[in-house]
């Protein structure tokens, strides 16, 4: 297994050469090509411990999947496998599903998790679950009767709804009545850790995704030509394209910084994860928006390739939890030391 | 592809957050003591020359310079938790900031030995203050425009002619480093002939006329400068190669935490409201503000440790200041959107005071430095636009 992180890039890049982004249609839900591709070259199980039947290599590797998967508008569950279900399932003792199978992660509250003897059932419908339907096994964070469990199962028996998000990744729903699942109780902390990742996970693909976003708008105002000259050499172009970019450079310091208190375990991890996700949910407005404002007519169309991206960040930056779920956890959290307390929680965060 | 703007993660920094406990505390016995009070923007209006020096008896001025002129020889990464410490808390930094910030390390760079140890230890002491003279009554943005001139008189010394405006502070500093024309315009290259020279603010011929900005605060002067002699070897750096100092400059200048944290004392406020309320609305309003002092805090922070070794990123900095100044301001129109407040200057309600300082100082922020619309033309060249 590849640890340095610029072959991993360099390999994710290669394989994503040969599959083009596509739009997803019920015949077509995911890039299934491009999963086996990625799982014959060992990288959907990287930064996931050997020992669990992972590929090894540490979280700043499958960060830079995750980062060029979403950049090159992958359709393939990694962030959910290597940032959020793999590592959940890990952490509660759970047996890693085969990594070259897709795992996913759902949020569901309204699926309850019952013991009967020494086994489990769930009972519920798990709402918005990512690759509902595509995924082999899915990790849902589920109501046990003594507070949260995460529960594995396979999900191929599995009637899923066949709901997208407005770049049609599935996100459908999954109907469970005593279907039987691995189960294993978390604590308050696991818990809020576990949103917190799902959380930092769309961010990081957010990050990755707003910075191509920003090198596309560079790119297409360097070549596209009015009024005999490159749209780049306009003031008001250029107004536009800087403003993207500090968005962009925002989005991405603080992404990386709470990446590193996910890989160091810092106790304040969950205000980290939860600060980029906000951050990054509020630029996309900015960024998609002037994005499409320079792109002109043409990035309004299927033909051009700009929606790819653009429709995923409107979708991500909902997903996992918006920015008015987070804002409030973060600023509740960074309170949570009486009103005076903010500045110090402010430098603790991250 | 990756961001040309992006630099490099700061690494965590034991010795930074070692000194920020020590600041953190200062300042608390100093606030129950009473000797100062807290106020937004206090980089610019907070004039306390005794605050000055009990920073300087701390070692918390000229932080990073050589312990030879009266440094300490610690981090930028330091340097950052110190000023930010001291931001955050509102505390009159502004007799010595710009020297402590800028000035110093312009001397320490184009000074001469003399110019180094008579000046430096005495900034690093709190004792003595600089201001910037660049901008003119008829050069703002366009600063290569400038008309201010020296010319050699038979002594090799230069007699300096013209004005120089909103000069943070002139009128308690000591000293300027002022850019001046040495040589007449070059129309092929309007950038040479220019050259920084530094100047005692206490000679004959220079008149400080106060500029009352929008509170009625005298923080802004007017410096003219008639028939100045100006001693010959006060020349800093080389002749001709001013417009180069000053814009190598630019890294420290623009990426620091007062390019954020300008009115962060009323966003403390508004966390104290919210604390006390819980108003759902109020709560996410924060949150979204936090993000945001969160996101700048990582940039700045990239700076100081691209500082620390040894670069000068003046792009990203430009970003920083940009982006930075843009959320001072939106912190007003945040607060606003939330929370029923009357702004007031002279409120017995803290909230009310401090919104209404941060308002009527706001438009300076996205001015002072450098326009954020000549900042995004810098990002542009950064981009590869220009």
């Amino acid at each position: 297994m590849a640890t340095d992180q610029d072959l991993v890039i360099e390999t994710v890049r290669g394989l994503l050469a040969k599959h083009e982004p596509f739009d997803p249609t019920p015949e077509r839900r995911w890039d299934e090509g491009l999963w086996s591709a990625l799982a014959e070259n060992g990288l959907t199980g990287v930064g996931l411990p050997e020992s669990a039947g992972g590929s090894g290599g540490d979280l700043a590797d499958a960060v830079a999947i995750v980062r060029t998967l979403a950049s090159g508008a992958g359709a393939v569950p990694v962030a959910e496998q290597l940032l959020v279900a793999g590592p959940a399932v890990v952490a509660a003792g759970l047996p890693l599903p085969p990594v070259d199978e897709p795992l996913t992660f759902g949020i569901a509250d309204g699926v309850a998790a019952s013991p009967s003897g020494d086994a489990w059932t769930l009972t519920g419908t798990a709402t918005d679950v990512a690759w509902a339907g595509v995924a082999a096994h899915v990790a849902l964070l589920a109501t046990g009767p003594e507070g949260e469990v995460l529960a594995l199962l396979p999900t191929a028996d599995l009637p899923a709804s066949g709901a997208v998000n407005l770049a049609g990744e599935p996100r459908g729903s999954l109907t469970l009545e005593g279907v039987p699942a691995l189960v294993a109780p978390l604590t308050a902390a696991q818990v809020r850790e576990l949103r917190a990742g799902f959380a930092l996970a769309r961010a990081v693909q957010l990050a990755a995704a707003l910075e191509q976003v920003l090198a596309w708008t560079v790119q297409y105002a360097g070549e596209r030509q009015q009024f005999g000259r490159a749209l780049a050499k306009f003031q008001a172009i250029q107004m536009e394209l800087a403003e993207m970019a500090g968005e962009v450079t925002a989005v991405t310091a603080l992404t990386d910084a709470a990446v590193q208190a996910l890989g160091h375990g810092d106790e304040n991890f969950s205000l980290a994860a939860a600060a980029a996700k906000v951050r990054a949910g509020a630029a996309v407005e900015v960024v998609a928006r002037l994005a499409h404002q320079v792109h002109g007519a043409i990035g309004f169309t299927q033909e051009h390739k700009l929606h790819h991206l653009t429709k995923r960040l409107w979708s991500w930056r909902d997903e996992a939890g918006s920015e008015l779920v987070w804002s409030r956890v973060l600023a509740q959290g960074l309170l949570a030391e009486g009103p005076d307390g903010l500045w110090p929680a402010l430098t603790r965060a991250v | 592809m990756s961001n040309p703007l992006t630099l490099a993660p700061a690494p965590r920094s034991e010795a930074a957050e070692r000194v920020r406990g020590e600041v953190r505390d200062f300042l608390a016995e100093e606030l129950a003591a009473g000797t100062f009070s807290t106020h937004v923007d206090t980089w610019l209006s907070g004039v306390d020359p005794e605050f000055s020096r009990k920073l300087g008896e701390r070692g918390w001025l000229g932080m990073t310079w050589p312990k030879q002129y009266g440094g300490h020889e610690r981090t930028a990464m330091e340097r950052y938790a110190v000023t930010e410490e001291l931001l955050a808390a509102g505390a009159p930094v502004a007799a010595h900031w710009i020297a402590d910030r800028q000035s110093g390390p312009n001397l320490l760079q184009y000074g001469t030995e003399k110019q180094r140890q008579e000046i430096l230890p005495r900034i690093a002491r709190g004792e003595c203050y600089f201001v910037i003279g660049m901008s003119e009554p008829d050069s703002g943005s366009d600063l290569a425009s400038i008309r201010t001139k020296a010319t050699r008189n038979e002594a090799g010394d230069f007699v300096v002619n013209g004005a120089k405006v909103w000069t943070s502070n002139a009128h308690v500093s000591h000293y300027g480093i002022v850019l001046v024309r040495t040589s007449p315009v070059d129309t092929t290259n309007r950038h040479a002939g220019m050259s920084q020279l530094l100047i005692d603010l206490s000679l004959p011929g220079i008149t400080i006329n106060p500029i009352r900005i929008l509170d009625g605060g005298h923080h802004f002067n007017e410096v003219v400068f008639e028939d100045v002699v100006v001693p010959g070897d006060m020349l800093l750096g080389e002749e001709g190669n001013g417009w180069h100092q000053v814009t190598a400059e630019l890294a420290f200048e623009r990426s620091g935490p007062e390019r954020f944290l300008s009115t962060y004392p009323l966003m403390a406020e508004f966390a104290r409201r919210v604390a006390a309320s819980g108003d759902p609305a109020g709560l996410v309003a924060l949150g979204r503000l936090s993000a945001r002092v969160l996101a700048l805090r990582q940039m700045s922070l990239r700076i100081a440790a691209a500082l620390d070794r040894g670069e000068l990123p003046n792009i990203p900095a430009a970003l920083v200041k940009d982006v930075g100044t843009t959320f001072e301001a939106d912190v007003i129109e945040e607060v606003r959107r939330v929370v029923d407040v009357l702004p007031s200057l002279d409120s017995p309600d803290p909230l009310a005071r401090a919104l209404a300082e941060a308002q009527l100082h706001q438009p300076g922020f996205t001015l002072r430095g450098g326009t954020n619309e000549i900042l995004r033309g810098i990002v542009a060249r950064g981009l590869g636009l220009r």
